[in-house]
């Protein structure tokens, strides 16, 4: 479903991904763990399509075909979502409206007939029931004044109602309260299924005791320095990230060499 | 220079009655004395009307303008074309709605006495106004009533080229209580000069909600001039829109004149293209324990230039004041300029005043976020461009006229279609 091969990505003269592979297939949750800084934020903004990244290296394939020259709607169209690690606030938008809108841009897109006011508001509501929100949230500004966990939920409701193919959750788990993680973890389980797929960037490994990762990847200064499966996620918590920082500089000084050599 | 023949031409066609002749003349002659307003003179520092004077303007020829199909007005309406009235359709008794030249033509009665004809001040333009309006329109709304629906005024363009004078005139009497929009339109293919005057009284207690919509071609210039005076206890609340227009000029000189007067002052304008807008808003806080309440929201676009220029004062000895003023901008061409000058002078010491302004461009963190939805880069743009200007439309749903006004304020918002990568 998403190839990525070789990606380098350069951010305001600075390198900031150095080389990045990750394959996966339909049905697959992945996890991308790593120290702050690391790059995952970036790679996941790359994935959405946000402008001011520029490609240095590499490609990323999705359903066959090249993510890279595709606008960040044409993206979403295709069925990408990116739930922000910050989301915005949009005074004056109202949550309903950023729903509904966005529902029939992508209905429109796949030539199906757009959802009125009323029909949306019976389908939004039994997503909020799933999520535990109240129907005040679909009249309030997008996020304005919402608490940090409020956000989250937010996301995960854009989530539930654009019912994604591939989902990309870029820290929604920090600074929720545990019943706010069951809420998320429940959102993102339901659109669990062999044909979505979901890569969950994430700090800590306690998400992944209520979505389990098929498997787990450890970014560190633009690469990924390690993968395996589940048990990796808890050898990190047990031992930090610091043993990392040398790999990754490890990997810097081998990288050196060979330009040296060359 | 515009010669004088054509102001005087445009006079020689008015038919007043003798006691009016005189009173236009001396206008008249006010008006040639001083001419035109130049960029010498602070308030006109921005803006040019020397166009005006390489165009043959002329006062309009009867019966020469084709009335456009009416849009469909909620309420009571006068319809003007070329300063003509050419259309009513109301129920409002002749002693509340009806043509100014009807209501005073016999001499100005003593309820208008003390204001008509001065609350709008000596300025040159107003003198012009003064000189050569035509028909107008007076409302007044007897003490104690309300009235149920909302008077519009429709002042439209069609001859090419024309100079058109509306004159409005509104009493307000003690606690009465109205609606009132003026809509100014025209050909959109066509030049032409619409210089209006509003005088608004309100006697204690007597409220008025005043939406004024500023539509004209893209070609003509409106220079207008709203003037109101608010007695004790008596509430003002305005929308002030300007969607269009090559030079498009709004002032509002507002007298809180006795003690808790409140006022609420809101606006949207747009300029995109090459237009010129001005927002000149003049706020007396004359007596004690007045509120007012200003908040403007101006959109520029292509190099589209808008200037907001509001000055509350307020003056000795008028305590318990209460003045507020916001000014948001937003830019949507790096060619587009918008100058925001709230000011204030305070000559009485327990007060609270305070305004702000500030001049931003869309923000590119919502959009990118509103994209990765999967809603397209110009949908978003227009998603924040009505959220961003929505904060001073709530006049809107008070006066129930959100759905007559939304499709006019979508369609005059620019397309912004230049900065999609
Ligand atoms: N817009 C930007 N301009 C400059 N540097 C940036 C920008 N965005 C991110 N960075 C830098 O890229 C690195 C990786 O950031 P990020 O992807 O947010 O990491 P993570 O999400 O893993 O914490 C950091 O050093 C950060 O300072
Ligand atoms: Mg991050």
């Amino acid at each position: 479903m998403l190839q990525i091969h070789n990606l380098h990505v350069n951010v305001a003269g600075n390198d900031i991904l150095n080389g990045i592979d990750l394959n996966v297939r339909p049905g697959e949750v992945h996890a991308i763990m790593g120290p702050n800084g690391s790059g995952k934020s970036t790679l996941a903004q790359v994935l959405a399509g946000r402008d001011g990244y520029e490609i240095t290296a590499g490609s990323v394939h999705y359903l066959d075909q090249d993510l890279l020259p595709l606008t960040p709607e044409e993206r979403a169209r295709a069925g990408i979502f990116l739930a922000f690690q910050y989301p915005l606030e949009i005074p004056g938008v109202a949550n309903v409206q950023l729903l509904r809108t966005a529902l029939n841009s992508l209905r429109r897109a796949r030539g199906e007939a757009e959802m009125d006011a009323i029909d949306f508001l019976e389908f939004v509501k039994d997503k909020l029931m799933l999520l535990g929100m109240d129907d005040s949230f679909l009249f309030r500004s997008v996020n304005e004044g919402f608490s940090g966990g409020e956000k989250k939920r937010n996301e995960i409701l854009q989530m539930a109602v654009l019912e994604p193919q591939l989902a990309i959750l870029d820290e929604t788990d920090s600074g929720l309260d545990i019943d706010a993680l069951h809420v998320v973890a429940q959102g993102v389980n339901s659109l669990r299924n062999a044909a979505h797929a979901i890569i969950l960037v994430t700090h800590y490994q306690r998400l992944l005791n209520y979505i389990v990762p098929d498997q787990v990847h450890v970014l560190a200064g633009g690469r990924i320095v390690r993968s395996g499966g589940r048990e990796l996620a808890l050898e990190l918590e047990q031992k930090g990230y610091a043993w990392l920082e040398d790999k990754a500089s490890q990997a810097d000084n081998a990288a050196d060499l060979m330009e040296a050599r060359l | 220079m515009i010669t004088p023949t054509a102001y005087r031409d445009a006079l020689s066609q008015i038919d007043a009655p003798n006691s009016f002749a005189a009173a236009r003349q001396a206008a008249l002659n006010a008006f040639l004395k001083t001419g035109l307003p130049e960029s010498r003179q602070e308030d006109w520092r921005y803006i040019s009307l020397d166009h005006l004077e390489r165009m043959p303007l002329h006062a309009p020829e009867d019966g020469l303008g084709i009335l456009p199909a009416l849009e469909d007005y909620p309420g009571a309406l006068l319809a003007y074309l070329d300063d003509r009235l050419v259309w009513q359709d109301t129920s409002l008794p002749p002693r509340v709605l009806d043509t100014l030249e009807n209501a005073i033509g016999d001499g100005i009665p003593a309820w208008a006495a003390e204001s008509f004809g001065s609350l709008a001040g000596t300025a040159s333009l107003t003198q012009l106004n003064a000189a050569l309006w035509r028909e107008g329109a007076c409302l007044r709304v007897p003490a104690g009533e309300r009235l149920r629906q909302p008077v519009f005024l429709r002042f439209a363009a069609a001859e090419a080229d024309v100079m058109l004078y509306p004159r409005v005139f509104v009493h307000m009497a003690v606690g009465a209580d109205a609606i009132l929009v003026e809509h100014f339109l025209g050909d959109p293919s066509i030049e032409y000069w619409q210089n209006p005057v509003a005088e608004i009284v309100l006697e204690a207690g007597a409220r008025l909600t005043h939406l004024r919509i500023i539509e004209d071609s893209n070609l003509a210039t409106h220079t207008g001039l709203s003037a109101v005076h608010l007695a004790r206890d008596s509430s003002y609340r305005a929308l002030n829109l300007t969607l269009s227009g090559q030079v498009a000029r709004h002032e509002l000189n507002l007298a809180l004149a006795e003690a808790g007067a409140e006022a609420r002052l809101d606006g949207v304008f747009i300029a995109a293209g090459r237009s010129r807008t001005e927002q000149h808003l003049r706020i007396a806080h004359q007596a004690p324990h007045g509120k007012s309440r200003t908040h403007y929201c101006g959109l520029a676009d292509g190099r589209g230039r808008g200037v907001f220029d509001a000055r509350v004062e307020v003056q000795a000895h008028a305590d318990g004041n209460d003045a507020q003023q916001t000014s948001r901008n937003l830019l949507l061409s790096p060619h587009a300029e918008i100058d925001a000058k709230p000011q204030l002078e305070i000559y009485a010491d327990d007060v609270k005043c305070s305004h702000s302004a500030t001049v931003g461009s869309l923000d590119e963190n919502a959009l990118f976020y509103l994209r990765s939805r999967g809603i397209d880069g110009e949908h978003a743009r227009h998603l924040l461009m009505q959220a961003f200007i929505d904060e001073a439309l709530g006049l809107l749903d008070d006066t129930g006229l959100r759905d007559w006004l939304m499709p006019r304020l979508l369609a005059g918002m620019p397309r912004v279609q230049s900065l999609e990568p």
